[in-house]
């Protein structure tokens, strides 16, 4: 993991120092100077908000009693092209270190599910609550189109694709009763403090990609006002994990500030 | 201009926001898919304990026509006919029921009801047998030899369930007692442990005073124990007269001490034999919830008899407040010593008095009417419902005697 985020910080700085040689060129060089001409280049830090959300909810979930997006921090940094003179149009990669999660208690209704201990499954039919926690620390690539559609709003729409090194998602279920097998099974109360705990975290996928959409606001001369929605397009966990019964998208609204050199 | 983008920024904000919030609305409940019996109305008048509605699949019947089914014992008073009962049901909210509640039906045998659940896809069998009280014979003894067992299953493994049968037809169970073994088997999901009934905290062993005998034993729970919070870490070996219904929340709650238990004679002494060796190291969770030996501690055993009156409100004895000082109920206990309950490596008699606690009596008329019920309880660890004991300790417990006036 440390590894990562070296890499990571060197990247930003390869790309800071790319600038510094971007802001000695003049204008109208041929060959990789004139390309690096039409360049941004673009530092920046937010906070990711949302969660891995099941869409539409399923009719099991009746009512979700608490939700904290946690902190979840993300840095990196964004090159963008423009590609006419008048710099409407462009094209942005970028790399960010991100942090994506999320704690919710939700209270679900003869749901489904599964407890594994060592490869033997418990089946059932939960009514009660759910706690849920995931918390993933992803290396994400945007490819986005950037439209100048002001002097000082770009917005910007494209993929992305996201390396997860550390996923956790674990949680508990409490007040409530498990029905074992089917809903006419015997009856298992968890009263008062009891809990059961779950783990899932081995079964969550490394590779996700989505859709990233959002605007960028330049507020003063260099810096920006970033908001951002990505919009994970696979479920997060891998398709051979039967036991959370639908899929789960990673859907996050980045929010936060660029310095743009 | 600039109040255009706003504008339009704005917008874009709105229909990301209104993407979402219309796909994740909370869909309409779906109908119920559980059908339970939820309660057996009787007049009450005619019953002599609460109806007991078993949640434990049993089976009757084999190969095909095999067939799942959940029990309901209805103990009702000496005169009643019952040739004529029409019981009425609550049911889990939307489910229906056949024969419909109200239905006038002959339960001198059992009779089967099925029911369906709302969505209708979901059926249970239940069987309501109804037992009439019979007039107290008169008796010096009741002797209890742990010879029966059958054996119940529960993902997959065994355990034993003691059984008591008639003196003069083996053939007719008189009582069945109960443990917490199938609690234990939740705890063993996942383990490695085997599914043998020996591996239960609860068993029939060989070589018991008279034929064989129950052999408690207190166990590491498996994985699954562990993995509860507040974690229970260990199984003490138990065995009551009762029922065992499983209560996560408050493990204390699941022994139903003497439920169903009717006791109509002037209980004396209490007697049998026992050996006990405690286990080597005793533990208890602290306060930071981990499971920590205990030094200078030593686990010790108990047996013990309570006759109680049975109330409305305490319909049965649970592990909260079977031996409390303070319970109503309480009429006398029969238990055996501290130094008994330190244990003896050899089979060692015992024989102690029912002792009536302070300002209780025996009502003759109470005794005739069926009010009394008597619980008898053993465990290889005295503080095992609190978690705390020592894996490995063992009690084994043959011919168990009530002796009455």
């Amino acid at each position: 993991m440390n590894k990562i985020k070296i890499f990571v910080i060197s990247a930003v700085f390869c790309l800071v120092g790319l600038n510094m040689n971007g802001q000695t060129d003049g204008p109208n060089k041929v060959g990789l100077k004139g390309f690096l001409n039409g360049l941004d280049y673009e530092v920046n830090a937010g906070t990711n908000i949302g969660g891995a959300a099941p869409l539409p909810l399923p009719a099991e979930i009746r009512e979700i009693n608490s939700y904290s997006p946690n902190l979840n921090l993300q840095i990196g940094a964004t090159v963008t092209k423009w590609i006419d003179a008048k710099q409407k149009w462009g094209a942005s990669v970028g790399l960010r270190m991100e942090t994506r999660g999320m704690e919710t208690k939700a209270t679900v209704k003869n749901y489904g599910m599964a407890i594994i201990q060592n490869g033997e499954e418990l089946s059932g039919r939960w009514t009660g609550k759910v706690q849920t926690k995931y918390h993933s620390q992803q290396l994400t690539i945007p490819i986005t189109a950037v439209f100048r559609a002001h002097p000082r709003l770009r917005i910007n729409l494209g993929p992305y694709l996201s390396f997860a090194f550390n996923n956790d998602f674990n949680g508990y279920v409490y007040e409530g009763y498990l029905r074992e097998g089917d809903p006419t099974g015997e009856k298992v109360s968890f009263e008062g403090e009891s809990r059961a705990s779950y783990d899932f975290s081995d079964s969550l996928r490394s590779f996700q990609w989505g859709m990233q959409g959002g605007v960028s606001w330049t507020a003063y001369k260099h810096l920006l006002v970033n908001a951002n929605l990505t919009w994970g397009c696979n479920n997060i966990f891998v398709s051979s994990f039967k036991t959370v019964t639908f899929n789960l998208y990673p859907i996050y609204l980045n929010v936060g500030f660029g310095y743009l050199f | 201009m600039v109040l255009y983008d706003k504008a339009s920024a704005v917008r874009l904000a709105l229909l990301v926001v209104l993407t979402l919030f219309a796909t994740s609305c909370i869909k309409d409940e779906e109908p119920n898919t559980e059908c339970d019996i939820l309660s057996i109305i009787f007049p009450s008048d005619i019953l002599l304990r609460q109806p007991y509605i078993s949640d434990k699949p049993e089976k009757m019947g084999s190969g095909e026509s095999e067939k799942v089914y959940y029990s309901i014992e209805v103990m009702v008073k000496a005169g009643v006919d019952v040739t004529k009962l029409a019981p009425e049901f609550t049911l889990t909210p939307g489910a229906t029921i056949s024969p419909e509640s109200g239905v006038e039906r002959d339960f001198t045998s059992p009779q089967e009801y099925v029911t369906t659940s709302q969505d209708g896809k979901w059926h249970r069998t239940y069987v309501v047998t109804v037992k009439k009280e019979e007039p107290p014979v008169e008796l010096q003894f009741i002797k209890y030899g742990f010879e029966n067992v059958k054996t119940e299953s529960k993902f997959n493994r065994q355990y034993d369930v003691f059984y008591e049968v008639d003196a003069d037809d083996s053939e007719k169970v008189t009582m069945t007692w109960d443990s917490g073994n199938s609690g234990f088997a939740w705890s063993l999901i996942g383990s490695t442990v085997g599914g043998s009934p020996d591996v239960f905290p609860t068993f029939q062993a060989d070589n018991g005073v008279v034929g064989k005998c129950a052999e408690l034993i207190t166990r590491e729970t498996g994985p699954m124990g562990s993995s509860f919070s507040p974690p229970m870490p260990i199984a003490a070996g138990n065995l009551f007269t009762g029922k065992f219904v499983l209560n996560l929340g408050n493990p204390r709650k699941s022994t139903h001490f003497g439920e169903g238990i009717l006791f109509r004679h002037v209980p004396l002494y209490f007697s049998g034999y026992f050996k006990y060796t405690p286990g080597e190291v005793y533990k208890a969770i602290n306060e930071n919830n981990q499971f920590v030996a205990v030094p200078g501690k030593t686990d010790e055993c108990n047996i013990y008899s309570v006759l109680y009156e049975v109330t409305d409100d305490m319909p049965y004895l649970d592990g909260d407040n079977v031996l409390s000082d303070d319970n109503p109920n309480i009429i006398a206990v029969a238990a055996i010593s501290a130094e008994d309950r330190k244990g003896s490596p050899q089979w060692k008699e015992f024989r102690v008095p029912f002792q009536l606690r302070a300002g209780k009596t025996i009502d003759p008329d109470k005794l005739e009417s069926g009010a009394y019920s008597l619980t008898i309880v053993m465990t290889s660890s005295k503080d095992g419902d609190y978690f705390a004991g020592a894996i490995g300790s063992c009690l084994l417990v043959d011919e168990l005697e009530i002796t009455c006036n």
